[in-house]
């Protein structure tokens, strides 16, 4: 018969399909998982190196984003509106 | 070796643009030096590196997107979104078409006799070939969406069968319409009903040839296993184009063979 996408997909498709299978999104085509962003419930950020730029929308509709760097270590909070982030390693996929 | 953290394809340097541009640089000219100097040779030169290119070309697409993978869900959509886009283009071309057919058919002048058709023109009666026309490309709707849902369901002998059955359909739309051309009572050169006629349904047939094609590329592929179940974007590329050549016969009927009659 016709073989299917998990049978015949290879390279980045299927990478990017058995990490979906896995629950995970390493090339972040999916929109990313909403957190509080308070000290208990920060913003996860994965990242494959170190640090990572991170964009804050503090509020809703705001027209200006507000950018800064991610270290890994405690979370950190954003300079505007004071949301926790913390960044996680993760590895892309082989 | 360090790898993209991202869905999307950097396409590596590619010379098919470049030669893309060149030959649409000789047909051109090419074409204005047959036109003074009765010379086709620049023009077939261009008509052939512009054959190698989409070969090329295209082919360079499917070994990106099918053998190496580069294919993934964004890339996809941008792909649909591209093709998309350029039917619409093609929608707006046929457009100019049947605006230029209206505008000279809605108020026919005292030249062509104040009617329309024009005076001395003998139009061909819609119920006849054109009908069994008409009939080819719907039956060929039908064919081409039996081909979509068994690639779905995985049935590769019924996506084949009806794969092929499209593209015969799509064969004997062109051998009728030919037909006709040959044996119509009047030419291009009968003033503007001639020139709508035949520059209307003469780039609709162009069209289907086109499609004809396309869609004889996916039959080729989907023998040689391309197509997943899940992911077979040339295919449904295909079936749109070809939806979109049978929605503009539909409206050339009903205006040109039919109304215009």
């Amino acid at each position: 018969g016709i073989p299917t996408n998990e049978e015949q997909a290879t390279g980045l498709e299927l990478r990017a399909l058995l990490a979906q299978k896995k629950g995970k999104d390493p090339y972040s085509i999916f929109r990313p998982k909403e957190y509080a962003g308070t000290s208990e419930d920060p913003h996860m950020v994965p990242s494959i190196g170190d640090k990572r730029l991170v964009g804050c929308l503090c509020e809703e509709d705001n027209t200006a984003i507000v950018w800064f760097w991610l270290h890994e270590g405690n979370p950190e909070r954003c300079p505007s509106c004071g949301s926790h982030y913390k960044l996680i390693h993760e590895e892309l996929p082989h | 070796m360090a790898r993209q953290a991202h869905a999307y394809h950097m396409v590596d340097p590619s010379p098919w643009p470049l030669t893309g541009a060149v030959a649409a640089l000789l047909m051109t000219s090419g074409l204005a030096v047959w036109f003074h100097f009765n010379s086709t040779v620049l023009m077939t030169m261009g008509l052939a590196l512009l054959l190698l290119t989409m070969y090329q070309w295209w082919r360079d697409i499917i070994r990106e997107g099918t053998f190496q993978g580069h294919h993934t869900p964004p890339v996809q959509k941008g792909l649909r979104y591209g093709m998309i886009l350029f039917i619409t283009s093609e929608v707006f071309f046929f457009l100019g078409f049947f605006w230029a057919f209206y505008h000279s058919s809605l108020a026919p002048t005292p030249e062509l006799g104040g009617c329309w058709p024009p005076t001395g023109i003998i139009p061909l009666d819609p119920f006849e070939v054109p009908l069994l026309n008409t009939a080819v490309l719907l039956a060929s709707g039908v064919t081409v969406t039996w081909a979509h849902h068994s690639i779905m369901e995985r049935e590769r002998k019924q996506t084949i069968q009806a794969l092929t059955l499209t593209i015969l359909l799509g064969f004997y739309f062109t051998a009728l319409q030919a037909m006709e051309y040959y044996e119509a009572p009047f030419t291009i050169a009968d003033g503007v009903y001639g020139s709508t006629f035949f520059v209307a349904t003469g780039f609709h047939g162009l069209h289907v040839i086109i499609g004809s094609t396309f869609l004889a590329v996916c039959l080729l592929r989907q023998i040689q296993y391309h197509f997943t179940s899940e992911h077979h974007f040339g295919f449904e590329a295909a079936a749109w184009y070809w939806h979109f050549v049978d929605v503009v016969w539909l409206f050339l009927y009903v205006s040109i063979y039919w109304w215009g009659s």
